[in-house]
C-alpha cells in the first residue's frame, strides 16, 4: 500500500473518530461515557495533529483532555443524579444515536425484573429523551456544515506551501514562545494563577457554614483517611 | 516521523488483537449471579479544589516542556522567564495552602 | 529496526517487564508484605454486579493493554534497540501513563459494584497527586540533554559521563516518590487497598484479570525503566552490552522503588494528596530552578562544548 493512501486511510479513521466521539458526547445517556467520549474525540483530533507531524501538539491535546476530562467527570458524578445513565436508559422513548450510545448501560433483561428506580420516578419527573428542539437542532447543524465547507471549498485560492513542517517540534515551539510568544507565556502564568486563586476562594471553608451535612462528612473525614484495609464506606454490600 | 508513528500504531493494533482474544475467552465463560448492588449515584469526594489547582498546574506544565528542550541554549534570559513563572505558580500554592483550600474534606 | 521487528519488539518487551516485575514482588497477601496490586488474582471470586457498563468495562483493559505498549515503546535498550525513537519521547511517556490510569479508572467505574467505583474515584485522586510531582521531577533531565528523546538523554550522559542522578538528586527523589505513587505500590497502596483491589479485578472473567495483572506489573517496570535511563544512565557502560546494562540499572531502580516503598507505612489518599501538593510539588518548582542554575554553570554540559 502506497504512504498516501495510508494517509487517506489514517485520516479517515482518526475524523470518524473525533465525530463519532462529539456524537457519542452528545446522545449518550451515561455522564460518565460522555467524558470518555469527549476525551475519544479529542485523541481523533490528536492523530489529525500527527498527521500533520505536529507531535507535541497532539500528545499535548492528549494530557489535557485525559486530565481535564477526568476531573470534569468527578464534578460531573458530584452534582449528577444519575452519573452512571443506569435509570435514564431504561426509559422506553429512546431512538437513534441516543439509544445506540447508551447501550451497554441496561440490565439484561433476564435477570432481575426492571430496575429499582425507573418504575416509581416516571410520573414525577418529566425526563423527555428527546426534547422537541431536537429536529430543529439537527436543522441548525446541517446548515452550520454546509456553511463551513461552502467557505473551504468555494475560497478562491489557496495558498501552496512547499516547506515541510519542522520535524523537530519541541525546539520550535520553545524558541517561538521564549521568543515571539514570550508575552503570552507570561500572561498564561498569570492566568493560571488567577484560575487558582478564583478556584481557591469559591471554595474556601468559611464561605459554606453551619451545613449539617457538612459537618457530619467532616467529623466522618477526621477518622476515616487513616483507615486504609478497611475505607469507612457509608454504602452497604450486599452479599 | 511518521514511520514511528506508524509503529506506534501497529504496536496498539496488536495490543488490541491481544486484549481482544482475552475479551473473546472472557465472553465464553459463563457469569456467575450477580450478587453486588449497583452504585453509580452522586458522590461526594474530598479533593475537589487538588483537582482544580491540578488543571492549573496540568496547564502549567504544558509551558515549562517546550522551555526546558532550549533552556540551555538561551541561557540566563531564559532562566529569569521561567523563575517568574514558578515564581506565580509558587504564589498559587501558598494562597492555596494560607486558605486551609489544600486538605481533604 | 524495521517497523514489523519494533512492532514485535515492543509486546514482547512489554511482556517480559510484566513478567519480571511479577517475580519480583511478594505477591502473597501476607504481615506486613504488602503486595503489588494484582496478586492472587487466580483465588478471588469472580464477583459482579447486575449491570455493569459493558463499553467501559470492556474497554478498560483494552486501554490498558494499549498504553502498556505504547510505554513501552520509548524505553531505550541500545542506540538502535528501541521501538520508535520520538522526538518527544519523555513527554509522550508522561501522556501514555496517563491513559494507563485511564483505563483503571474506567474499569473501577464500569463494574458498578460500591468498592470498585470507590476505587475509579481513589484512582482519579492519585492521577491529580502524581502527574505534576512527575513532570517537574523528570523536566530535570530534558533539561541537561537538550531534549526530549530517550535515545539523546542516554548519550548526553555518556559524552558528559555524567549519571543525571549525581547532579539532579532532588530530581531522583522526587522521580521515585511520584513514581511510587504513580505505579500504587506502598506506601501509596490506597486505590488497590485489599478490599478496593478485590472488588475492581473481582468484577473481571479471569482471562481478563490476566491482561490486568500484565498491564499493573509492566507498570512499574516501565516507571523503573524511564528512571534507569533519565538518572542512571540507561544503555551506557563499559564492558557489559547496553542491553544488559539497561536491564541491571532497571532491575536496581524496580529493587530500589519497592524497598524503599516498604520503609514508610501506607498512607491514605487524603495523605498522599496532601504530601504531593505541600511538599513535593513546591520542592519539583525548586528543583526545576535548581537545574537550571547548574545548567548555567556548566554541569552536564560536556556533551554539547
Amino acid at each position: 500500500m502506497s504512504t498516501a493512501l495510508l494517509q487517506w486511510l489514517a485520516f479517515a479513521l482518526f475524523a470518524a473518530i473525533a465525530i463519532a466521539g462529539a456524537l457519542g458526547m452528545a446522545t449518550t445517556m451515561s455522564m460518565f461515557r460522555s467524558g470518555v467520549f469527549l476525551m475519544a474525540s479529542f485523541v481523533g483530533v490528536a492523530g489529525l495533529f500527527v498527521l500533520l507531524l505536529a507531535d507535541l501538539l497532539a500528545w499535548l491535546q492528549v494530557m489535557m483532555y485525559v486530565g481535564g476530562m477526568l476531573v470534569m467527570i468527578l464534578f460531573m458524578v458530584l452534582f449528577s443524579h444519575d452519573p452512571g445513565g443506569a435509570m435514564m436508559s431504561e426509559m422506553p422513548g429512546l431512538r437513534g444515536p441516543e439509544r445506540f450510545f447508551s447501550l451497554g448501560l441496561r440490565a439484561p433483561s433476564h435477570e432481575g425484573g426492571g430496575s429499582d428506580h425507573g418504575g416509581h420516578a416516571m410520573p414525577q419527573m418529566d425526563m423527555s429523551m428527546t426534547t422537541p428542539l431536537r429536529r430543529f437542532a439537527v436543522v441548525l447543524a446541517a446548515l452550520a456544515f454546509v456553511a463551513l465547507a461552502a467557505l473551504l471549498l468555494l475560497r478562491p485560492a489557496w495558498r501552496q506551501l512547499d516547506a515541510m513542517p519542522a520535524a523537530d517540534s519541541a525546539h520550535r515551539v520553545g524558541e517561538l514562545l521564549m521568543g515571539k510568544y514570550m508575552a503570552a507565556f507570561e500572561g498564561a502564568g498569570l492566568l493560571i494563577l488567577l484560575g487558582i486563586f478564583g478556584s481557591v476562594y469559591l471554595a474556601r471553608p468559611s464561605a459554606h457554614p453551619g451545613s449539617a451535612a457538612r459537618e457530619r462528612l467532616q467529623a466522618a473525614a477526621a477518622d476515616a483517611p487513616v483507615d486504609v484495609a478497611e475505607a469507612g464506606d457509608p454504602r452497604e454490600l450486599q452479599r | 516521523m511518521l514511520t514511528h508513528y506508524s509503529i506506534a500504531a501497529l504496536a496498539a493494533l496488536l495490543a488490541l488483537g491481544l486484549a481482544l482474544v482475552a475479551l473473546a475467552l472472557a465472553h465464553r465463560r459463563s457469569a456467575p449471579a450477580p450478587q453486588l448492588r449497583e452504585a453509580w449515584t452522586s458522590y461526594r469526594f474530598g479533593y475537589a479544589t487538588y483537582a482544580l489547582i491540578f488543571l492549573a498546574f496540568d496547564m502549567e506544565m504544558i509551558f515549562m516542556y517546550p522551555w526546558a528542550v532550549v533552556f540551555a541554549e538561551l541561557g540566563i534570559k531564559a532562566f529569569l522567564d521561567m523563575l517568574v513563572f514558578i515564581g506565580l505558580l509558587l504564589a498559587g500554592i501558598a494562597y492555596a495552602w494560607g486558605c486551609g483550600a489544600l486538605r481533604w474534606e | 529496526m524495521g517497523v514489523g521487528l519494533a512492532v514485535l519488539w515492543t509486546l514482547l518487551l512489554a511482556l517480559a517487564g510484566s513478567a519480571l516485575v511479577a517475580a519480583i514482588e511478594p505477591h502473597r497477601l501476607g504481615h506486613g508484605n504488602e503486595p503489588g496490586p494484582a496478586a492472587e488474582l487466580r483465588t478471588l471470586p469472580w464477583r459482579r454486579s447486575r449491570r455493569p457498563d459493558r463499553w467501559l468495562h470492556g474497554a478498560a483493559p483494552v486501554v490498558a493493554l494499549i498504553a502498556l505498549a505504547w510505554a513501552v515503546l520509548i524505553l531505550p535498550f541500545g542506540r538502535e534497540l528501541i521501538g520508535a525513537d520520538l522526538g518527544i519521547g519523555l513527554f509522550y511517556f508522561l501522556v501514555v501513563v496517563d491513559i494507563l490510569l485511564l483505563a483503571v479508572a474506567l474499569g473501577g467505574w464500569g463494574a458498578d459494584t460500591a468498592d470498585a467505583v470507590e476505587c475509579c474515584y481513589r484512582v482519579i485522586a492519585q492521577l491529580v497527586a502524581y502527574v505534576v510531582p512527575l513532570g517537574l521531577a523528570v523536566i530535570g533531565p530534558a533539561m541537561m540533554a537538550r531534549s526530549l528523546s530517550t535515545v539523546d538523554i542516554v548519550e548526553a550522559q555518556a559524552r558528559a559521563g555524567l549519571w543525571y542522578v549525581v547532579a539532579q538528586p532532588l530530581g531522583f527523589a522526587l522521580f521515585v516518590a511520584a513514581g511510587l505513587m504513580q505505579s500504587y505500590r506502598a506506601p501509596f497502596l490506597e486505590p488497590f487497598a485489599q478490599r478496593l483491589q478485590q472488588a475492581m479485578l473481582a468484577s473481571y472473567a479471569p482471562p481478563l484479570r490476566a491482561l490486568w495483572r500484565v498491564a499493573l506489573s509492566g507498570l512499574l517496570f516501565v516507571v523503573a525503566a524511564m528512571g534507569a535511563t533519565l538518572f542512571l544512565g540507561g544503555y551506557a557502560g563499559p564492558w557489559l552490552p547496553g542491553w544488559a546494562w539497561m536491564l541491571l540499572k532497571t532491575l536496581a531502580m524496580i529493587v530500589l522503588m519497592l524497598g524503599l516503598g516498604r520503609c514508610f507505612a501506607l498512607r491514605s489518599s487524603a495523605q498522599m494528596l496532601a504530601l504531593s501538593w505541600k511538599l513535593l510539588i513546591p520542592l519539583g518548582l525548586l528543583n526545576v530552578l535548581v537545574v537550571g542554575a547548574l545548567i548555567l554553570l556548566g554541569v552536564g554540559q560536556g556533551a554539547f562544548r
